[in-house]
């Protein structure tokens, strides 16, 4: 039995329909397998659920997930976990003076994915729907677009965020 | 002198790399690979405010190897004469960096006084080898290692994150 089978398993019955979504969601459908595994791993790492992180790394090796892909999940929900406070005070504050000062926080690894940079933007919007900022989602949907892939991929991420969430709820529960 | 924006000269320089003829290398522009370089230029082996100012950059090499820096230090001397000089020298036997002979690159750079010695240049390269920093001290005043990493830390802190985005923009250069 995978990991992640294990961890469907410990999920309550009245949390059913996620445990059938975890399944549906990793099954690769607009997204490739990398960039599926790429962005629940870094969805997990971004809900700090560890045994899920685990869970979900051990299956994607499993498939052929390459060390660079875990290693940018890594980067990826790191960096956003700054960035999605940092930005999205400045998106909510809506006061055009914050934006005219630099930053000053490095996001070096941003430009140096070890994958690619489609990879590292689907991970990275899996993070901004958890955070829950507008301009983020806005702003990374619109870099995936951009990079070339469709709606339907992005909302795939989504969907791929959304229900890690609430397997993140379920798991926290007595069964 | 060459500044910021300008490609930073292509080069083969011996170079002294530790305390035997072993550590006598040749090292060139693409030695390092993609990394950052800080070159740090002074004036003559064997002087006084130099080592202080080369050895406090090597005690802090960590810090400048966690923002993915190869520090070079150079100057017009030959690497015989620094690695006599880092032999002589309780403090330069542990530098974590080479020295480079650097005669023709300190001409190319622009840095060379009517003496023929580096001025206290400093120029800190990215890794398509353009220059992003350049400073110079007069020969009488050392670097400051701080003042070094704040300028790294700016230089490589761009804001590339597409949340960095305001409502209304039409493209991102991401």
């Amino acid at each position: 039995m995978s990991q992640l089978d294990a961890i469907r398993n410990a999920l309550p019955d009245a949390a059913k329909d996620l445990k059938l979504n975890l399944q549906a969601v990793l099954r690769p459908e607009n997204l490739t397998g990398p960039q599926t595994w790429g962005t629940a791993i870094a969805c997990s790492f971004f809900l700090k659920e560890a045994e899920l992180a685990d869970a979900i790394i051990a299956d994607a090796r499993a498939d052929g997930a390459s060390e660079e892909l875990i290693d940018d999940a890594r980067a990826a929900a790191a960096i956003m976990g700054m960035n999605t406070v940092f930005y999205r005070f400045r998106h909510l504050v809506e006061k055009p003076g914050y934006a005219q000062v630099p930053a000053r926080l490095r996001m070096t690894r941003m430009a140096q994915p070890k994958t690619d940079k489609v990879t590292f933007e689907l991970m990275s919007m899996g993070c901004a729907v958890l955070a829950g900022c507008g301009l983020c989602i806005q702003s990374h949907e619109a870099s995936i677009l951009k990079h070339g892939l469709a709606e339907s991929h992005v909302n795939d991420a989504v969907r791929i965020a959304s229900v890690l969430a609430g397997v993140a709820v379920a798991l926290a529960m007595d069964a | 002198m060459l500044t910021v924006g300008d490609a930073f000269p292509q080069f083969t320089c011996h170079a002294c790399n530790g305390l035997t003829q072993n550590d006598l290398i040749s090292l060139n522009s693409e030695s390092f690979g993609d990394k950052w370089k800080l070159f740090i230029f002074y004036p003559k082996d064997f002087t006084f405010v130099c080592p202080t100012e080369l050895v406090e950059f090597g005690k802090r090499n960590a810090d400048f190897a966690d923002r993915d820096v190869q520090l070079i230090g150079g100057s017009t001397d030959n690497e015989f004469s620094h690695l006599a000089w880092r032999q002589s020298h309780e403090d330069l036997a542990t530098l974590p960096y080479p020295l480079i002979a650097a005669q023709k690159l300190a001409n190319d750079l622009g840095i060379t006084t009517d003496e023929g010695v580096c001025l206290r240049a400093t120029f800190l390269v990215d890794p398509n080898g353009v220059i992003q920093w350049a400073s110079v001290n007069n020969l009488s005043v050392g670097r400051s290692v701080e003042e070094t990493l704040r300028v790294i830390d700016a230089v490589q802190s761009d804001e590339l994150c597409p949340c960095n985005w305001k409502k209304g923009e039409a493209t991102l250069s991401v």
